[in-house]
């Protein structure tokens, strides 16, 4: 049994934490390319939203690589996210690659827990006893890897506007990244995330200018995921303008398990009510919560917002019909960028030039 | 009884399976309904958002309404079927209206879902009727007089669609005329219903089809468990009503019964284009079926000549297979 997983922002860091430390056999798919995009392109069609593709195309490409068992996070109604399992299992079957799929239910209901059970009925054979006593430390590992790696993509948002060299924070963040992925006890994994804070921390700063607070939304693949946005934090970073976000694979992780009921009253409830103004009813997946947090950043003081999402996803299509409203009742610059397999790397690096400058005014004219 | 005011449906999305009913609800409540018009010309679309063309006709649509009438009758469409939703873009349908009409009409936006349990529609259309300053009897009586005049309407729906011009499908006043000739063909046609109806989207296909000699069957000519019985082994459930639909109707014909099947699907529509591939790949996989399928993505740019060159190369297909098969 070799285990495989989406590459999906630092999520891999997460799932190979969890394999390793159990002892599972895996294999990470090679990182996202624009080879993985055109096999997911090539083997779905142009209205399938491009997460779909960029997940299948790790699929294939680690599949090929010799890994037979696929584990997948699910979700479910009522956006298409919780149907990708279905379309992909017979995408898969029908170009002659063999699998084993893996669910991971988005909610634990019994009727998932039943499905899962069903599911890993095969696959519990193939393990050790080592290795499903070591699962819950396995998980625990991933765990602290998942939120060390969100730290420092969090400290490297506040600090990339104001490097002196540019580039130099994405290097050091990488680099951090790398130390946190190798850690393999606790203790070498403690080191890693004060060596990698230190790292950033350390690195030459203009701390007089003032950035602009930009508050990234949409949906949450295209949030999440680097290679899917084409670096848009670190794009914008370079610009001088400081990032925020309130997707990081905890916050959806949490939110499943329903855990952060506290939390929740601070963050995603707080903008789901804001959106109540606008919207009548939950729209699904992040459509809510985005135009939400555009109001309230307009609210808090932020200097714009950029709201990513992918061409034809059915909520956010409707939450950026909203957003246009939005932008002009509380007066706040919002950039919504649709995303495709089309190379677009150098138009979005002018749009967001372009977005900045006119921030620059704005801030000039106030 | 007197006329209480205007009220418009603009003839879009789920107009194209409920306006009977929904007129006959409105029309026993005293209300004098309104319906937009057609588009005919691409430019006169309102491009709100960047949405399916359906979705943008619907604003189209509102916007013709809107200052012809006293409200517009929106629902807020979560699902219309115990189990399964519809799509996404739906659940915010009256809320891009209420924006792209800058909030100047009223909007009846009630939530309509069923998933709610068995008399939510009565108490759906209960709480509309309130709106419209009508009593809880009345608005009673107005759903059961509308609920049988549908199931009536609904009982001649086949022949309708095969002896009436489109434009003509909803309005219950006009009769059924009796039978023609014959077709030689029968073709099943499988897609949202406003996708299928909408002569806007399709360009008036169905007239095109009947021109032809073919006979149209849709999935409404099936009933829930042939639907189901296709759909029900999936590895994961299809949650759309809609898709289900689709999906289940499409594997039902293609196992025979019809000459040829036609599938109708919208550019940019998400639900059409995630099944589409998995249709494809499965026919694929599960060795096809020998009954040819055509499957025909529409929008605003589509033009009457390719569907007709496509529609009378499909035409040949179908005709070549049967007299092989012969």
């Amino acid at each position: 049994m070799k285990v495989t997983f989406p590459h999906l922002g630092s999520m891999h860091i997460f799932c190979k934490a969890i394999a390793e430390t159990a002892g599972i056999p895996y294999i990470v798919p090679p990182e996202t390319s624009r080879k993985t995009l055109t096999l997911g392109v090539l083997h779905s069609n142009e209205c399938i939203c491009l997460p779909f593709k960029m997940i299948l195309g790790n699929f294939i490409e680690a599949l090929q690589m010799g890994a037979d068992t696929i584990v997948m996070v699910g979700s479910g109604p009522p956006c298409r996210l919780g149907l990708y399992d279905l379309v992909q299992k017979v995408i898969l079957e029908d170009m002659g690659l063999h699998y084993r799929w893996l669910t991971i239910p988005p909610r634990l209901t019994w009727q998932a827990i039943w499905k899962n059970h069903e599911e890993t009925k095969e696959l519990r054979k193939e393990l050790s006893a080592r290795n499903i006593f070591l699962f819950p430390y396995g998980l625990w590992m991933g765990w602290k890897k998942m939120m060390a790696c969100e730290a420092l993509e969090q400290l490297a948002m506040k600090v990339r506007p104001i490097e002196i060299k540019r580039g130099e924070t994405q290097k050091r963040l990488k680099k951090a990244l790398s130390w946190v992925d190798e850690a393999k006890t606790p203790r070498v994994l403690e080191e890693a995330i004060q060596k990698g804070k230190a790292l950033l921390q350390e690195m030459e700063q203009d701390r007089s200018r003032i950035p602009f607070k930009v508050a990234i939304i949409g949906e949450l693949y295209t949030v999440m995921d680097p290679h899917i946005n084409r670096g848009v934090e670190q794009k914008l970073g370079e610009l001088g303008v400081e990032v925020t976000r309130t997707s990081w694979f905890s916050t959806h992780i949490m939110r499943s398990l329903r855990k952060n009921k506290a939390d929740q009253t601070s963050e995603r409830t707080r903008f789901f009510e804001a959106s109540k103004a606008y919207l009548g009813y939950d729209v699904g997946a992040e459509c809510n919560v985005s135009v939400g947090e555009a109001i309230l950043r307009s609210k808090e003081g932020y200097d714009g917002v950029v709201h990513l999402m992918p061409f034809a996803c059915m909520p956010e299509t409707t939450a950026s019909g909203i957003l246009t409203k939005v932008g002009k009742d509380w007066d706040i610059p919002i950039l919504t960028l649709i995303l495709d397999e089309q190379e677009i790397e150098g138009r979005i690096q002018t749009l967001l030039e372009a977005f900045v400058e006119m921030l620059e005014w704005k801030r000039r004219a106030a | 009884m007197e006329e209480k005011g205007r009220l418009g449906i603009p003839r879009a999305l789920m107009f194209y399976r409920y306006f009977p009913f929904w007129r006959s609800f409105f029309e026993r409540l005293g209300w004098k309904v309104m319906v937009s018009d057609g588009v005919r010309q691409k430019e006169k679309i309102v491009y709100f958002e960047d949405s399916c063309l359906p979705m943008k006709l619907l604003v189209t649509h509102a916007m013709q309404l809107k200052e012809k009438v006293d409200h517009l009758f929106i629902p807020r469409l979560v699902s219309i079927h115990r189990t399964y939703i519809m799509c996404p873009k739906f659940r915010g349908a009256p809320d891009i209206v209420r924006l792209a009409t800058e909030r100047k009409v009223s909007i009846i936006d009630e939530t309509i879902d069923l998933r709610k349990g068995g008399i939510s529609l009565l108490q759906s259309f209960l709480r509309i009727g309130e709106r419209l300053g009508a009593s809880r009897q009345e608005s009673k009586k107005a759903f059961r007089e509308a609920e049988q005049s549908f199931s009536q309407f609904q009982k001649g729906w086949t022949d309708r669609i095969n002896r009436l011009p489109t434009r003509q499908l909803f309005e219950m006043d006009i009769a059924t005329p009796p039978a023609g000739r014959k077709a030689p063909l029968r073709v099943a046609f499988i897609g949202h219903p406003y996708n299928l109806f909408d002569i806007d989207i399709n360009k008036d296909l169905l007239a095109l089809t009947k021109s032809l000699g073919m006979e149209i069957i849709t999935s409404d000519f099936l009933s829930e468990q042939e639907i189901d019985r296709e759909v029900s082994g999936l590895s994961k459930e299809i949650y759309w009503s809609s898709g289900r639909e689709i999906v289940g109707s499409l594997f039902h014909f293609l196992s025979g019964g019809v000459d040829g099947v036609v599938f109708l699907t919208s550019f940019k529509c998400g639900i059409d284009a995630l099944l589409q591939e998995f249709i494809k790949r499965r026919l694929k996989v599960r060795g096809g079926s020998s009954i040819p399928l055509l499957i025909l993505s529409l929008d605003e740019h589509t033009g009457r000549e390719g569907l007709t060159t496509r529609l009378e190369a499909f035409q040949d297909v179908v005709e070549q297979r049967k007299t092989e098969n012969i």
